[in-house]
């Protein structure tokens, strides 16, 4: 009887010490969101023109950096919203990054273009620009203000274009007022 | 995209040879009852925020034995703390389950599980070789029970969230909700083993881990158990079980992104079961006075390993997915997705004692936000 007990013992000190040691292993491995009030960590990725694009040559301006894939219903639901209001706001300080997770070239080349956006779609080939951003699931929207600081962080498919407008006009309402008491 | 083209047709063959894996839980004892179970990716996941799955699955789990095994088994009498050998004689055992799982994000990264599983459960054997019926041959005596089984409530934490990858680490603990006196045709009380529930508390620790091998297309998944259950209060104890499983999901074709192909192999090795019993055996020609009383070997009450319990199993199981919400555009059909595996036997050591069969499993998947994260 002890000698079961000594085993169960020993099966379970072994579970508990391979779930500690993975943990423990995968765990700087995982991707971490950033805190809103923090600022975004630069990243330098490719446009479908090829041309090299990062967050830091955008700074003055607010920037939606938008996580999607073709594949994923609720992203492309989104777009048409970040299309609209893109065209709205581009000359007021505004763009929109899209960055497409994993997926072939010609596969988002068709899409956009099937769709018609104009804003810059970036490819995040290896993934690495997700996991910096703490995303696991698509869509994940992330708003950076003029400063390069992250004002909001959305994860699912509730972009409208109202929800942008109202977004952008927040982050830009201090800097506006400023602005103005300047003058 | 030259390495794609050559790559796709070993994914597909990898998809179509790994389709689908179950893994076997198995409450083996005197009289076999085995639960086929498979991983299903969406039982295994943490779900995001505020997203609660709702998994029905049914499964078909025949037991016979296998050829160059007589099924001649010790008799456990729980209810008098016996242990008699070569007192029963195998015939059958066909265990149908419905699980019940509701599988819920509190974060995140941080899950609940709830599984409850409804079984039916029909067991026949030929019970007192050597002691009743003509020559010492036995009785066959049927049984059939069905209720509630062991419910099991798991905590599950990602902890490796990517895009591309997932780790998720459960506890479980098993709660001896099913029923432990259900009796045979006879009027007695069935054995431990075949009763529907466990009788006492049993801890499960698990690791899940998937990896998008092709983004959205491939992805591979491992998922290993370790389940350790206490002794209940008839003095029986199952044993410690283990379970590795190792599968892959594909998605065939592009254009039909709703069919996901699925195979995994699944190895279980069961520790013997014990009870606090004391020592008997069936009378044999030789004794005398055959056919006859049980002849008492050992009459001190002492936990013994049970013969003929402890199993190994080995098997591959194909299947396949269909995403209604991909398939048919219909609020009935949104975040809903339905599934079919079978579990092929490929190498099997049931130690004289019924052996699990060709299994089905079908089920019916269903997510719904319950709340926005």
């Amino acid at each position: 009887m002890k000698r079961t007990y000594n085993k169960t013992m020993l099966g379970l000190f072994a579970l508990s010490f391979t779930c500690v040691l993975t943990s423990s292993l995968v765990w700087g491995m995982g991707s971490r969101v950033p805190a809103v009030g923090t600022t975004a960590e630069d990243f330098r990725l490719v446009d479908l023109d090829g041309k090299s694009q990062s967050l830091s040559q955008y700074r003055g301006k607010v920037v939606l950096v938008n996580f999607w894939a073709t594949w994923c219903k609720p992203c492309t639901t989104e777009m048409p919203a970040m299309q609209a209001t893109y065209d709205k706001l581009r000359e007021n300080g505004f763009v929109v990054l899209a960055v497409n997770e994993l997926e072939d070239d010609a596969k988002v080349r068709e899409h956009i273009k099937q769709h018609g956006h104009t804003f810059p779609v970036l490819m995040d080939r290896d993934n690495k620009v997700a996991n910096q951003f703490g995303v696991f699931g698509l869509p994940v929207s992330v708003f950076i203000d003029e400063k390069g600081v992250v004002r909001e962080y959305i994860k699912g498919g509730l972009l409208t274009e109202q929800v942008i407008l109202d977004t952008v006009a927040r982050i830009q309402k201090p800097e506006m007022m400023k602005a103005a008491s300047l003058q | 995209m030259k390495m794609k083209r050559s790559t796709l047709p070993f994914a597909i063959g990898l998809i179509a040879a790994l389709c689908v894996w179950p893994v076997v839980r198995t409450a083996e004892a005197a009289c076999g009852s085995v639960t086929c179970f498979v991983v299903i990716g969406s039982q295994q996941q943490v779900p995001q925020a505020g997203l609660l799955t709702f998994n029905t699955i049914y499964n078909y789990t025949p037991m016979r034995l296998l050829d160059g095994t007589n099924g001649v088994i010790p008799a456990i009498d729980q209810a008098n703390r016996r242990l008699i050998l070569d007192h029963h004689q195998e015939v059958r055992t066909i265990t149908q389950t419905v699980n019940f799982d509701l599988n819920y994000g509190i974060t995140d990264r941080l899950g609940i599980q709830v599984t409850i599983p409804y079984l039916w459960r029909t067991h026949k054997h030929i019970d007192g070789l050597g002691e009743e019926g003509e020559n010492g041959a036995g009785e066959l005596v049927p049984f059939r029970d069905n209720g509630i089984g062991d419910m099991t409530i798991t905590a599950k934490y990602n902890v490796l969230p990517t895009l591309r990858s997932m780790i998720v680490a459960g506890f479980g603990v098993q709660v001896p909700t099913g029923s432990t006196s259900a009796r045979d045709a006879a009027g007695e009380l069935m054995e431990s083993p075949t009763q529907l529930g466990r009788g006492n508390v049993g801890l499960i620790g698990s690791v899940y881990q998937t990896y998008e091998l092709i983004p959205h297309r491939l992805n591979q998944f491992f998922y290993g158990s370790y389940r350790h259950t206490f002794r209940n209060n008839d003095g029986y104890q199952f044993g410690d079980e283990y379970n590795l499983n190792l599968g892959a999901n594909g998605i065939p074709l592009e254009r039909a992104p709703w069919l996901i192909l699925t195979g995994q192999f699944s190895w279980r090795y069961l520790v013997h079961d014990n009870i606090s019993a004391s020592l008997e055996r069936s009378r044999v020609p030789s004794d005398g006075g055959f056919p006859g009383e049980t002849i008492l070997l050992d009459p001190a009450i002492l936990d013994r390993r049970v013969p003929n319990t402890g199993s190994t199993y080995f098997a591959f199981s194909p299947g396949f997915q269909v995403s209604l919400d991909g398939l048919i555009d219909s609020p009935l059909t949104r975040m809903t997705s339905v599934y079919f595996y079978s579990q092929i036997p490929i190498m099997r050591d049931s130690n004289n004692n019924l052996a699990q069969g060709i299994s089905y499993i079908f089920g019916v998947t269903r997510s719904f936000q319950l709340l926005k994260s």
